[in-house]
């Protein structure tokens, strides 16, 4: 006990240290409303108060780009707290906010710039790496580069990239696609993540982003397989938003959940529907259906029968002149093709949903003002997503919600300036008219032959790679991404990439990493000067900054500052632009240049104050339909009408200039869609039922949802979230594999035992979690373990990955990989 | 002096378990050694099971079983009821932990929650256990008050953020991290709590918000039978109509 009374009596009075590259965001705490400041002697010597220094940043677990208040104390980060005056959090957090002193703190983390040694590859291979300088690091970077543009091939290197921040990250990479000459720099995630929904909703309202939604003022939403309380973004204000629609609103907002499993949501939510996956669809064309039938649409906005006599009868044909449409396209026509015979009880064989259910949910849906119907990969991630995706976001024309209070909105951009340099002035030849642009995306994005329609398609890199076609990859780069372990069927990928030299990013092993041959390290998010505009939020233009709480722990290096130091070393007009922005510092001080012009509601008006604030912002969200007509903000209201070629041009950017139920884009690609999944030229421009396609061979769904306490990109490697990943069924140090008693018991599986899940593309091991919360055809496997190079604490898990039966499949329309559709063989192990 | 009390809304919790990870943080517990955990229930056959939960903080008991049973006297209340463990005085024995009637004091025990041992990674000297990196600010660890990092052979528990809500203006009626003069004498679970589920409050102060929710929405405190008078006090939708707590008077 000495050791204990010893530590007491050496405290001491402890000056700040550490802490520099941060002065002008700092505040020294004290102890507000006391008058005994914690600088004063009067306070030292009523009781020691640490000198603790304030540092804004962004929470980097998840897109929802929280604004965190980092509380660091004699050069220890030790606190981290949601910053009061940001308008997501509020203060608030989630439970993954207060673990990003694990995420800096990581013993796992790379201590600097690294190089392979070993050229063999593969998941038994030790990569070998050895340290050496970032001069080194990249000198060879732009070496490789400059020698492969040279030989005319520059559309041979890749960047594939995950969550990109802000304009000082993968803001930069276009640029850098765009000088050097590749189709492939760079590739996004999009594919892997949710544009399922950005692209169902851009064939209807021409708007290819998420949603802003208005939660705080709405009186219903039914909500398709979004995980609202679990992962949808942004979660920490989503339960702030949650507290109060569903504790001190008046009247409390009702909520259906619509998922295949009894999560938290569905828990707390009135009503839980556990539908047979990838039917949503379905579902949500037989809430259409009633609301037609039972005259529920909303007029102002949808339109009405020219004489007032609603002639929506089930199964019968209305002729469409008797029906004068106001802000949408097709309805009389989307009703004779399909919904006419999309019935309550066709959906409840199709959903298996009773049919009394799905009614009382069309009901209440149809009849409640404001109602919003949202909608992620749980409803999209299929074969069919696309036309599951418009079959719920019609559900959002119909009653009206499109820019309407307690609606949707989409998502204005801050008023950043302009860069240091305009790269249109450093285009050589080879970038302005090289032979590159002739070449394919190596992902086949925007082919014929792949996906046409798609905004990314990064699932196909590795086996296009691995094929050679359209052609082989000389280098890859990656940034915040890890595609060996987070791509369906990752095996393939870790063929495909023995044979191309990678680069990664990533401060943390990874698989990825694992085959790279360089390392260079970014800084973890609380050691990095970087920009974030917000996510879609609440439609009102917001941009934050993350501001270093100490100065990096190792030898490490922000991506963006790599981007253009490799920038410099390239030969030509290309180094010269990056000598021209200099480093993102430099950048971030120009993009603040544009809030003098537009100051932020909280007073941030240049860098300075904006690294003191950690977010500019101006509210509120500029356009509002009431009762179908289209206003402007004047400065103090809702009150300049808007014309329809404003509306068209801001809000609704179809062809039409109105919510398409036939869809433009969809009919103006009908022979390309027809050809390659053979659907009704007739019919495949309207939201229809179609029946997903599930591969994989067996005879239960795989649904490997994110959870709560999925910090993206490194929750797996730390142990408070090992500690609490799965509450709901208590996979605590493990994830469970959720199967339903009567499933388990036929085939002789008990709880607790080892199951094996098994499919066409691979095998994996789990623990069986008997639970009557999940339908019984179907299991649930959290997506979160199985890692076999990124630390020791995921390594040590015993779950293994679900990616590695999950077959890759993707919707041919929007590009959205399939993740929860396979199916699945399970038997004890 | 205040009775500092604490009410959660079960209406509004989302099970999310910041509260957790937030207290986790600012006390430096182990990873699943929670002071503050979130317990999960389920009940019923496919298709209409019911999932609940119910967040667990010590509920800082007016009649303390953990206090009376402690051979030592490690165990105490302080003048403003939080009940703490003087680590200086702890032989470890475990009484309290048999006594407690909600399962929240710990013992650190040689097996970690999460393999590898993180105690490992971080390694403390002597009878400190494990020293990370984010560790409190040396000025608030206090065994004392069993306050920052737990030793070796000791029991610990929630101390309402002793560290913190001791350091509060005098008089204030709650602890209210929306309040600018009182947010950083919150304690973490409450401060954290998305859907402001928990309120943090002074019980004899009868303008206080928590003996506000406490008589609008019908708090209940658990397992009142024992006699334990815990400050914890939970609402689950209000109204007049629930089981009767022992705070209650029969008409």
């Amino acid at each position: 006990m000495d050791e204990i009374n010893t530590s007491v009596s050496r405290r001491r009075f402890l000056q700040a240290t550490g802490v520099t590259g941060a002065a002008a965001a700092t505040a020294v705490m004290g102890v507000p409303g006391t008058g005994l400041e914690a600088t004063s002697a009067e306070a030292q010597t009523a009781r020691a108060q640490p000198n603790t220094v304030v540092t804004k940043n962004i929470c980097h677990q998840c897109p929802a780009r929280c604004g965190i208040d980092v509380y660091t104390t004699d050069g220890r980060v030790h606190a981290i707290y949601g910053t009061a005056d940001h308008p997501i959090s509020n203060g608030k957090l989630c439970p993954k906010g207060p673990l990003g002193v694990y995420i800096l703190y990581d013993p796992d983390r790379w201590r600097g710039p690294m190089k392979r040694t070993n050229p063999a590859k593969g998941r038994n291979e030790d990569p070998g790496f050895v340290p050496i300088s970032w001069d080194e690091a990249l000198d060879t970077v732009a070496a490789r580069l400059n020698a492969l543009r040279e030989a005319g091939e520059s559309h041979r290197f890749a960047l594939l990239y995950g969550r990109g921040w802000g304009a000082s990250c993968a803001g930069l990479q276009g640029t850098f696609g765009k000088l050097y000459g590749s189709p492939n720099v760079a590739i996004g995630h999009s594919s892997m993540c949710s544009d399922g929904s950005i692209i169902s909703k851009k064939m209807l309202d021409g708007n290819a982003g998420y949603n802003a939604y208005d939660y705080a003022h709405t009186n219903y939403i039914l909500m398709f397989g979004v995980g609202f309380l679990e992962a949808f973004r942004p979660y920490n204000n989503n339960m702030q938003v949650w507290g109060h629609i569903r504790g001190r609103k008046s009247p409390k907002t009702r909520v259906t959940a619509v998922d295949v499993h009894v999560n938290t949501t569905l828990a707390a939510s009135d009503r839980g529907l556990l539908i047979r996956p990838g039917t949503d669809g379905a579902l949500a064309l037989a809430i259409a259906h009633v609301i037609l039938t039972e005259g529920l649409w909303e007029k102002s906005f949808v339109g009405d029968f020219r004489d007032g006599r609603n002639r929506f009868v089930a199964g019968q044909s209305v002729s469409p002149a008797l029906f004068e449409e106001k802000w949408t396209q097709g309805l009389v026509e989307w009703w004779n093709v399909e919904l006419k015979d999309r019935t309550v009880d066709w959906a409840a064989g199709i959903t298996d949903i009773p049919a009394d259910r799905i009614l009382a949910t069309a009901r209440e849906f149809g009849s409640t003002r404001p109602a919003m119907a949202i909608y992620e990969r749980g409803a999209h991630a299929h074969s069919n997503g696309i036309y599951n995706g418009m079959a719920i976001h019609s559900l959002n024309a119909l009653v009206g919600s499109m820019y309407a209070v307690g609606g949707l909105m989409n998502q204005m951009g801050p008023s950043y300036g302009a860069m240091p340099a305009d790269e249109n002035e450093y285009m050589d030849d080879w970038a302005q008219n090289g032979a590159w642009k002739d070449m394919p995306r190596i992902d086949r994005k925007g082919s014929a032959d792949g996906y046409l329609m798609a905004n990314n398609m990064m699932q196909e890199v590795g086996p296009n790679h691995l094929a050679g076609n359209p052609y082989k990859l000389d280098t890859m780069m990656f940034y915040l991404t890890n595609p060996i372990w987070t791509a369906p069927n990752g095996q393939v990928w870790e063929e495909a990439l023995k044979d191309v030299f990678i680069i990664d990013t990533s401060p943390f092993p990874s698989e990825t990493g694992h085959y790279a041959d360089l390392i260079l390290p970014d800084h973890t998010y609380l050691e990095r000067l970087q920009d974030a505009p917000t996510y879609p939020f609440q439609g009102f233009p917001m941009t934050q900054l993350r501001v270093p709480a100490v100065e990096p722990l190792h030898d490490t290096k922000y991506y963006g500052d790599v981007l253009i130091e490799i920038g410099k070393r390239m030969n030509g007009p290309m180094g010269e632009y990056y000598r021209a922005l200099g480093d993102t510092e430099n950048v971030l001080r120009h993009l603040a240049e544009g809030f003098r012009a537009d100051p932020g509601d909280n007073g941030v008006t240049d860098f300075e104050s904006w690294k003191e604030k950690g977010v500019w912002y101006k509210k509120p969200y500029i356009y509002r339909q009431v009762n179908g007509t289209f206003y402007r903000w004047d400065g103090r209201d809702y009150t300049i009408e808007m014309t329809e070629e404003e509306v068209q041009a801001n809000l609704l950017k179809t062809p039409s200039g109105r919510f398409e139920f036939r869809s433009s884009q969809m009919e103006a690609n009908a022979a390309w869609i027809a050809e390659r999944t053979g659907r009704d030229p007739a019919r495949l421009m309207f939201p229809i039922w179609e029946e997903p396609q599930h591969p994989g061979g067996g005879d239960l769904f795989l649904v490997t949802p994110k959870v709560a306490l999925h910090a993206e990109g490194r929750g797996h490697n730390i142990p408070m979230v090992i500690a609490h990943l799965q509450p709901t069924v208590g996979g605590r140090g493990e994830a469970f594999c959720e199967i339903n008693p009567a499933t388990a018991e036929a085939r002789g599986i008990g709880d607790g035992d080892m199951v094996r899940i098994s499919s066409d593309a691979g095998e994996v091991t789990a623990r069986a979690r008997v639970y009557a919360g999940v339908r019984p055809d179907t299991i649930v496997l959290p997506m979160e373990y199985g890692h076999w190079a990124a630390g020791r604490w995921s390594k040590a898990v015993p779950t293994q990955h679900s990616g590695e039966c999950t077959i890759n499949q993707s919707d041919r329309v929007t590009g959205q990989c399939n993740y929860y559709t396979t199916k699945v063989n399970v038997t004890k192990a | 002096m205040p009775k500092w009390g604490m009410v959660i809304d079960l209406e509004t919790c989302t099970g999310c378990q910041a509260c957790t990870t937030a207290c986790a943080m600012e006390n430096n517990r182990l990873p699943g050694e929670n002071w503050q955990d979130v317990l999960f229930y389920s009940e019923g056959s496919y298709p209409n099971m019911k999932l609940s939960w119910l967040p667990r903080p010590c509920m800082q008991c007016e009649n303390p079983s953990c206090v009376s049973v402690c051979p030592t006297r490690a165990t105490y209340q302080t003048e403003d009821g939080v009940v703490l463990v003087d680590w200086n005085k702890c032989i470890g024995c475990k009484y309290c932990m048999v006594a407690c009637p909600y399962g929240v004091r710990f013992y650190m025990d040689e097996k970690p929650v999460v393999e590898p041992d993180i105690r490992a990674a971080f390694p403390g000297e002597g009878q400190r256990s494990w020293n990370p990196p984010f560790r409190m600010p040396d000025e608030y660890e206090d065994p004392s008050k069993g306050i920052g990092i737990q030793p070796k052979g000791v029991v610990s528990k929630c101390t309402f953020c002793y560290h913190k809500v001791s350091q509060a203006p005098e008089g204030v009626a709650d602890l209210d991290e929306a309040n600018p003069e009182t947010r950083e004498f919150t304690p973490a679970c409450v401060r954290v709590c998305a859907p402001k589920a928990r309120f943090f409050g002074d019980l004899d102060n009868p303008e206080s918000k928590v003996n506000e929710l406490i008589a609008e929405k019908g708090g209940v405190r658990l397992k009142e039978e024992t006699g334990n008078k815990p400050k914890v006090y939970y609402l689950s939708g209000g109204g007049a109509p629930v089981v009767p707590g022992k705070r209650s008077t029969r008409s």
